[in-house]
């Protein structure tokens, strides 16, 4: 690749979710003119009061801004896991749920609406079970050692479908007038809940799943040549690859605890950077986390906008991210699969 | 020079012995063709050497220090590999492939330097694929792939460059291609290579190049025979190892330029 596309996709990389942060703090049922919110940023930042209407100032600080945030974390952190457990797994088809973190979290949660009332709850338990549910799949990886990879994902398919089951198994128990629809509209995936302080909390692992894989991603190249290469080409594989599923379990597990199951990201914002920017994971990595950060803002501003209830993001972000696919697919010509 | 020493190998999967007691010294500057017939050990024994799979007894010397006890990295500096197959994952470019021979020199937490990348083209230069360095490996035919991999495994910067069967899948042009590479950087770096290989015609034909070639016969977990092809490869020995036939033939191509090749008559079926 020459150095301008790469200065261009590294501009990207970096000004593109600024922009959909401060596109998405604008739109809404009350409208924020641009240069309102910026007005709104200065004064908060330097701690003075403006002049502008306190609705105002409580929709953009409060409301939109964090929400903005969280989005930006969630659509990243489940794009770069994805993107990393592609080259780990050697399949462009897996996604950042592949060991099942998001069944083990989806499953924490729904035990948690149905054992607890208080909505406190729901986080830790996600999260745990989320992480369990790894190391599980990665236990089970560890039972026959020749070929690693391959049970690892087989570790993951069962425990996938085992708390599968126990999610279904928690729905059919569930009391269904309240816990219900409660553990429906979770799964279904939500940022509505964002307040700051659940982002400073969920925040943490995100943010450190997402430095654990940039800094070894080069290495994902190498490991994406499979173990026996990767081993001879003088990569401790054993190594890497515990980095990257400790980051990438850390990531999706702090996505999906506060916004629920939100599918699609984790296995197409990958394609998506593959077919901009090419394989090397040097830079592929980095503009997953940018484009699923833009990708989950803005389908989050659509769900706010469209209707006047808001839709569940699991559903728009396939909705809206199918057709854009198709079109890039054929634009790309398929990018050189 | 001797450059690897393996002494008194032996592997079993399980209970099943696949090989005992092997001992094999390579020099610098030689090519060893390990022969044998299909399910021998061949592949087990280059693993072995790689340090992908550890030896049950003996062990393997390169440069007079045990492989078995390097960490990766260091090995990688010293054993280059050249798979027999390459699975195709994501269609990185041939020069980001190049690139990757590089990781023993990287560490973890950085990307390869302007002079991994240089080092990357020279190597790709060498083999004649500068032209293709943009394209994706993927999209290439099987002899531009493997001289790719060759490519790689030169980026590595090794004395030693292991070789599984580097010509298998290949068409008549290429295979030759894929031998007149391997001599030359024989020749020129002063390389040395362990090829697994089902053709001894192979063997000959580095040997007629006046390289310093060996031939290593793998015949039911031990060595039949090791020595120069044309000491080794005879008639008789090709039929312990394969039960068939041949004819061991010389001709001259050229004023003075003999050439000297093995020619299958027929198996024993009858």
């Amino acid at each position: 690749m020459d150095d301008i596309k790469k200065t261009i996709i590294w501009l990207i990389i970096l000004t593109a979710p600024v922009a959909c942060i401060l596109i998405s703090l604008c739109l809404g049922r009350y409208p924020v003119p641009l240069l309102e919110v910026i007005q709104i940023f200065w004064c908060k930042l330097t701690f003075n009061t403006c002049g502008l209407p306190e609705m105002h100032q409580i929709v953009v600080w409060d409301i939109r801004f964090p929400r903005a945030v969280l989005g930006a974390l969630v659509g990243g952190s489940l794009a770069i896991s994805g993107a990393a457990f592609q080259g780990l797994f050697k399949n462009p088809l897996v996604s950042s749920g592949i060991l099942g973190v998001s069944s083990g979290a989806g499953f924490g949660a729904a035990l948690a609406i149905l054992l607890f009332s208080s909505a406190l709850i729901i986080y830790p338990m996600a999260l745990f079970f989320g992480i369990l549910a790894v190391c599980l799949s990665y236990m089970i990886g560890r039972i026959y050692k020749t070929s690693p990879v391959i049970m690892l994902v087989l570790g993951g398919v069962i425990v996938s479908s085992v708390f599968s089951a126990l999610i279904s198994f928690a729905k059919y128990v569930a009391d269904p007038y309240e816990q219900l629809p409660t553990i429906v509209f979770w799964l279904m995936g939500s940022l509505a809940s964002a307040r700051i302080e659940d982002i400073a909390i969920a925040g943490i692992p995100m943010i450190l799943g997402m430095l654990g894989i940039l800094a070894v991603r080069w290495q994902v190249n190498v490991l994406s040549m499979g173990d026996k290469e990767a081993r001879t080409l003088g990569v401790n594989t054993r190594l890497i690859r515990g980095v990257i599923i400790v980051s990438a379990t850390l990531a999706t597990a702090g996505a999906v605890c506060i916004s629920g199951v939100i599918g699609w990201i984790g296995l197409v914002i990958p394609h998506i950077s593959r077919m901009l920017a090419g394989n090397d994971n040097k830079i592929l990595l980095p503009l997953s986390i940018s484009l699923g950060a833009c990708f989950l803002i803005l389908v989050d501003n659509l769900g706010r906008i469209l209707t006047g209830s808001e839709i569940p993001l699991g559903i728009l972000t396939a909705l809206v991210g199918g057709p854009f696919f198709v079109y890039l697919l054929k634009k790309t010509k398929g990018g050189g699969w | 020079m001797t450059l690897v020493n393996i002494e008194k190998a032996a592997f079993s999967y399980g209970t099943e012995d696949v090989f005992s007691n092997l001992s094999l010294n390579i020099n610098k500057g030689e090519i060893c063709c390990l022969l044998g017939p299909n399910g021998c050990g061949k592949t087990t024994l280059l693993d072995c050497i790689l340090g992908t799979l550890q030896l049950k007894k003996g062990r393997v010397l390169i440069n007079r220090k045990e492989t078995a006890s390097m960490k990766p990295g260091k090995r990688a500096r010293q054993i280059a590999y050249v798979p027999q197959r390459h699975d195709h994952t994501f269609p990185y470019t041939v020069l980001e492939i190049a690139m990757m021979g590089r990781a023993a020199y990287i560490s973890m937490f950085s990307s390869p330097s302007d002079k991994d990348r240089k080092i990357a083209e020279e190597a790709l230069e060498r083999v004649g694929m500068t032209g293709f360095k943009d394209r994706p490996y993927t999209q290439l035919s099987g002899g531009e792939g493997q001289l790719v991999m060759i490519a790689r495994a030169l980026a590595q910067k090794t004395p030693l460059i292991i070789m599984d069967e580097p010509t298998a899948h290949l068409d008549f042009h290429n295979e030759l291609l894929i031998l007149e590479t391997m001599s030359d950087l024989v020749k020129d770096y002063g390389l040395s290579i362990i090829m697994a290989t089902h053709a001894p015609n192979h063997a000959f034909y580095f040997e007629n190049k006046g390289i310093n070639t060996s031939a290593a016969l793998m015949h039911k977990g031990c060595f039949l025979a090791h020595g120069s092809p044309h000491e080794v490869l005879c008639e008789e020995k090709i039929k312990t190892l394969y039960n068939i036939n041949t004819k061991i033939v010389s001709f001259e191509i050229d004023k003075g330029e003999t050439r000297t090749q093995i020619v299958p008559i027929g198996t024993n079926r009858f």
